[in-house]
């Protein structure tokens, strides 16, 4: 790798960490709302619990997704949709432990997102962890290497 | 096909380990990552016109809604890292068109679930 390259600038429009959450969130998003409709349009009587759950999940994803490209990390509407989030995957997670009869197809948060390698677990953790710190590592000055 | 699908499998690799490595050295993306993404998302396309050449041929894949969504969110998470890489000048911006690239090869594991026939 050549040394030319140009090291990352800190300019006030650049997000930072932030634009990670962001692109996870988006990703989860489209995901989690492709899965529920399809399962919901093919036949949401199966297992309306577990379908309806997945909606939810992806009806907060979008709204994390929003909040944060809208308002930022900083605004208090993304840190009560990130908590709202937390709850719901501990809840959703405990209830398909506690009760499996109630969900005869898996859904996103089903397991505490163990379908998605525990990330949708993770996530919420994460970006409240990086909420509450304040200031952004982007926004360090950079070692010079 | 199977050559293909290595080819986005290989491809997919490089180009998240690369934005793993520009995020690491605090690097902003620039044309050898860009070019990675554009490579990918190139091979995607291809990858996804074979596979629906060989339905249109009579392959019959027993999920059509699942593996076009699949293949049009492989391209769009390709196409959408290397854009983030490009307008968010950090090393952020580099690890999302890394991240986009890695899931994008989730996807391709899914796929051969989804159609093993397709790559037969």
């Amino acid at each position: 790798m050549s040394a030319s390259r140009p090291r990352s600038d800190r300019s006030s429009s650049s997000r930072g960490f932030e634009i990670v959450l962001i692109a996870v969130y988006g990703i989860f998003a489209i995901s989690a709302t492709a899965r529920s409709l399809v399962q919901m349009l093919r036949d949401f009587s199966f297992a309306p619990v577990a379908y309806g759950l997945s909606f939810l999940a992806a009806v907060t994803y979008i709204a994390v997704t929003v909040a944060l490209v809208r308002w930022g990390r900083r605004s208090t509407i993304a840190r009560v949709l990130c908590m709202i989030e937390l709850a719901g995957v501990l809840i959703v997670g405990t209830l398909t432990l506690l009760d499996p009869a109630l969900f005869p197809d898996a859904t996103v948060w089903g397991h505490f997102g163990q379908d998605y390698g525990f990330v949708p677990l993770l996530l919420p953790v994460v970006a409240l962890l990086y909420m509450l710190r304040g200031r952004a590592q982007g926004v360090q000055p950079g070692r010079t290497a | 096909m199977s050559v293909l699908s290595i080819v986005v499998a290989v491809l997919c690799g490089v180009t998240a380990l690369l934005g793993l490595y520009y995020a690491l050295r605090e690097l902003n993306a620039d044309l050898v990552l860009l070019g990675a993404s554009a490579l990918l998302a190139v091979a995607w396309f291809v990858l996804g016109s074979a596979l629906a050449l060989r339905d249109l041929a009579g392959g019959d894949p027993p999920d059509r809604i699942t593996l076009y969504g699949y293949l049009l969110t492989a391209l769009v998470l390709v196409v959408g890292g290397g854009w983030m890489g490009l307008f968010e000048r950090s090393r952020w911006g580099s690890l999302v068109a890394g991240l986009g690239a890695l899931v994008s090869a989730v996807l391709l594991m899914r796929l051969h679930q989804i159609w093993p026939g397709g790559f037969a």
